[in-house]
């Protein structure tokens, strides 16, 4: 129903994500790194976008969400901006960014964390895609 | 950088004592005298029945005294903690005593005979008093007024100015007059004067110099041992050594391990100009050869001398002689400590005996701030391997259980009984894994913690009611139940947040996979006099009683909590019980096997001196 990307560069958690959303009817599109998801971003417009916050830097996801969501209007993302972003964290570890959920830190709409539940991932996609459906 | 302003420098604490001592002493003293005078004069005029002025002589000895008790009076009132206003009054104090005693001592005399007066000698007695207290070139002024009014009186008299008294019956009764007399008493006492003047004033410039020395070499003991750092350690060494010697200034060389090069690592008053070079002015002759065996090395003019580099620099930041000793440590030199001075031949062999001791002292504790600074490097540098590592080895774990748990869901196809048992089984043993991974970071991490952030004023509820709500979904599915029990002010500890959500997380975490489904979890926080203590109680599984000893080593797990299959490293209580440690808190633990368990931590209060997290 959906088209997702996912942006990761970890192929067993891109197959895990794959496996999961594609079991709930959804189309899946991916990128390795955050260069290739902010071109995916332009050419596939999904609907919603799955991140992990560290790729190949420990910031790299973090950049991508930072770029997709900039305030500044004349950014040629800025029609991309409404889309929902699903981030992949590893919260028990200490990153060096300030985590968790609190929305002022980072400008993304939910958290999953790392082992991913294939169930709560696909839970909270949809809540993302269909607001009015969750309570 | 060094000693606050309002400080006194160590040699004007010496001073201190000197003077106030000195002050003191003149005024005992003078109780003496005062009551010698009275009872001379009564055994002299009705003992010896010498034609004594009674009248005036008591007056005198009774005005002495009196004057005394006065500067008794003023030397207490004179009393402040300000040091430097207590010297600049205790100053005072003492030009006044020895100007009354001046003007006693003249009446005396004249009393006593003028320039025919036995009591003469008395003055030179007087004299060595001041010189004692009296710094620097002031007795030698004494000697000059204390002169001045001997001829005064000697010529008053001889005019007839002043009425003379003839004292000593026998003596011929216009000797006062006789200007060979007069010449020769003055001369002699002249003479006399000047030698006891200049004896003490160089007695007493030695004496106050091997004071100085003396304290200059605890205070360097002081500022090395109580030095948080090296740069500070090394700051204060060049001040006070510079000081101590009374030269222009200071500096120390210390020694590269690697490249056998000297770099400066601390520098007292020289020009920024002159620091810029960076380099030893000795030549590696001078160094190798003399210093690195051991030896002084004493430049008196920098000028002529064939050991000195850059002369030309040198010379034009005006310095003109130099002293240098080695500081050698236990096993190998650490480098060399400099003293420059503006004047040539400054330094003598006594300054670089006095030196070498220094060099001596502080070598010991500089060492070990050096082994101690290293230690740190190197703690720092293994926490950061390890938590790079660590972060490797989640990755493909998380990847392995995400994987996992997709076959599990069935989205790789149906799986029969035993498919599901075996990757059960795997999932365990990767769950195991992760844990083990996620406390060697956390591990690491607090030693991290140790080395880098400052304890600051947290917050405690917040962090509390945050853990809380993230374990409370875990703990409604497990059927436990979960209380938060904080006072309504917020309570503030010494703390940081990183810390302490991994106390509660782990604490609070522990309570809840611990008790079974129906059981209660229960968090409190009251404030005591020792501190803020907060309680996590559970109805949980309990701690054998011998097992609690142990409970806080790394890796160790009590026996029930092993055969229960709850899955744990053994490695939470003991991060926890680093991080308490790190803040100067306290934890216990009571439990009844079987009935429950409760830790108790008790956390310092935030004064209002602490800082504030700015991101909390």
């Amino acid at each position: 129903m959906a088209k997702i990307l996912i942006v990761d560069d970890d192929p067993d958690i891109v197959l895990a994500t794959r496996l999961a959303l594609e079991d709930a009817g959804h189309e899946v599109v991916e990128a390795k790194n955050g260069t290739e998801g902010l071109a995916r971003v332009k050419v596939d417009r999904p609907d919603l976008i799955i991140l992990d916050v560290m790729m190949d830097s420990t910031t790299e996801g973090f950049q991508l969400a930072l770029k997709l969501r900039s305030p500044d209007p004349s950014s040629e993302y800025a029609q991309f901006s409404n889309i929902p972003i699903l981030m992949l964290t590893a919260i028990h570890s200490t990153t060096p960014l300030r985590f968790g959920p609190d929305e002022d830190y980072l400008p993304v709409d939910d958290f999953v964390d790392k082992p991913i539940d294939p169930v709560e991932l696909v839970k909270k996609v949809e809540a993302l895609l269909h607001p009015e459906k969750s309570k | 950088m060094v000693a606050p302003p309002n400080q006194p420098s160590l040699l004007e604490v010496s001073f201190r004592y000197d003077v106030t001592g000195g002050s003191t002493q003149l005024i005992r003293t003078r109780w003496v005298a005062g009551g010698l005078v009275l009872l001379a004069t009564a055994i002299c005029a009705h003992l010896l029945k010498l034609p004594l002025p009674e009248l005036p002589l008591y007056a005198t000895g009774l005005a002495v005294l009196a004057y005394n008790g006065a500067f008794v009076w003023a030397s207490r009132r004179a009393y402040t903690p300000d040091v430097a206003a207590l010297l600049k009054r205790t100053r005072w104090i003492v030009a006044a005593q020895v100007t009354l005693d001046w003007l006693a001592l003249a009446a005396f005399v004249h009393w006593t005979g003028g320039v025919t007066s036995p009591a003469i000698p008395f003055l030179l007695v007087h004299l060595l008093i001041v010189s004692i207290v009296l710094p620097r070139w002031l007795p030698y002024l004494y000697v000059g007024l204390g002169m001045a009014l001997l001829a005064a009186i000697a010529f008053l008299e001889g005019a007839g100015i002043l009425p003379h008294y003839t004292v000593i019956p026998g003596l011929p009764a216009d000797l006062h007059t006789n200007p060979v007399w007069i010449a020769g008493v003055l001369g002699f006492t002249l003479v006399a004067a000047a030698g006891i003047a200049s004896l003490t004033v160089n007695i007493m410039a030695q004496l106050r110099q091997r004071e100085d020395r003396i304290n200059a070499l605890f205070a360097t003991t002081q500022a090395v041992t109580s030095a948080t750092n090296i740069t500070a350690l090394l700051d204060r060494m060049a001040r006070t050594v510079a000081e101590a010697l009374g030269a222009r200034g200071a500096a120390i060389h210390l020694l590269d391990e690697t490249s056998d090069a000297l770099t400066v690592a601390a520098v007292y008053g020289l020009s920024q100009s002159y620091l810029a070079r960076n380099s030893l002015e000795l030549s590696r002759g001078a160094v190798d050869g003399e210093l690195m065996a051991g030896l002084p090395v004493v430049v008196h003019d920098i000028a002529s001398d064939p050991r000195i580099r850059h002369a030309r620099q040198v010379a034009d930041e005006g310095l003109r002689s130099l002293l240098a000793v080695p500081v050698i440590g236990r096993s190998k030199p650490l480098g060399i400590l400099c003293v420059y001075s503006d004047q040539p031949d400054r330094f003598t062999l006594a300054d670089a005996d006095f030196l070498m001791a220094i060099g001596r002292q502080s070598a010991n504790a500089l060492e070990n701030a050096l082994v101690f600074e290293s230690l740190q490097q190197a703690e720092q540098a293994r926490a950061e391997f390890v938590q790079v590592v660590t972060h490797e080895l989640r990755a493909p774990v998380a990847g392995s259980q995400t994987l996992l748990r997709t076959m599990m869901r069935g989205l790789a196809g149906e799986l029969n009984e035993q498919q599901r048992d075996l990757l059960s089984r795997i999932e365990h043993r990767l769950d195991m894994l992760m844990e083990l991974v996620n406390d060697l970071l956390a591990l690491a991490a607090s030693k991290t913690l140790d080395v880098e952030e400052e304890l600051k004023r947290q917050p405690l509820q917040p962090v509390l009611r945050h853990i809380v709500d993230r374990v409370s979904r875990e703990a409604e599915a497990k059927g436990v139940q979960l209380q938060l029990d904080l006072p309504f002010e917020v309570l503030s500890v010494r703390a940081t947040e990183v810390g302490l959500t991994r106390i509660f997380d782990n604490l609070i975490g522990n309570a809840i996979k611990y008790t079974p489904s129906g059981g209660r979890v229960c968090v409190r926080v009251v404030e005591r006099p020792a501190g803020v203590v907060i309680t996590v109680s559970d109805t949980g599984i309990g701690i054998p009683e011998e097992d609690i000893p142990r409970l806080f080593e790394g890796f160790f797990r009590a026996r029930n909590a092993k055969e229960s299959g709850i899955i744990g490293t053994g490695l939470g209580l003991n991060i926890v019980k680093q991080i308490v440690d790190r803040f100067g808190g306290m934890i216990s633990v009571s439990s009844v096997l079987g009935q429950g368990t409760t830790f108790k931590v008790t956390l310092q209060r935030a004064s209002p001196a602490d800082e504030a997290d700015e991101a909390a």
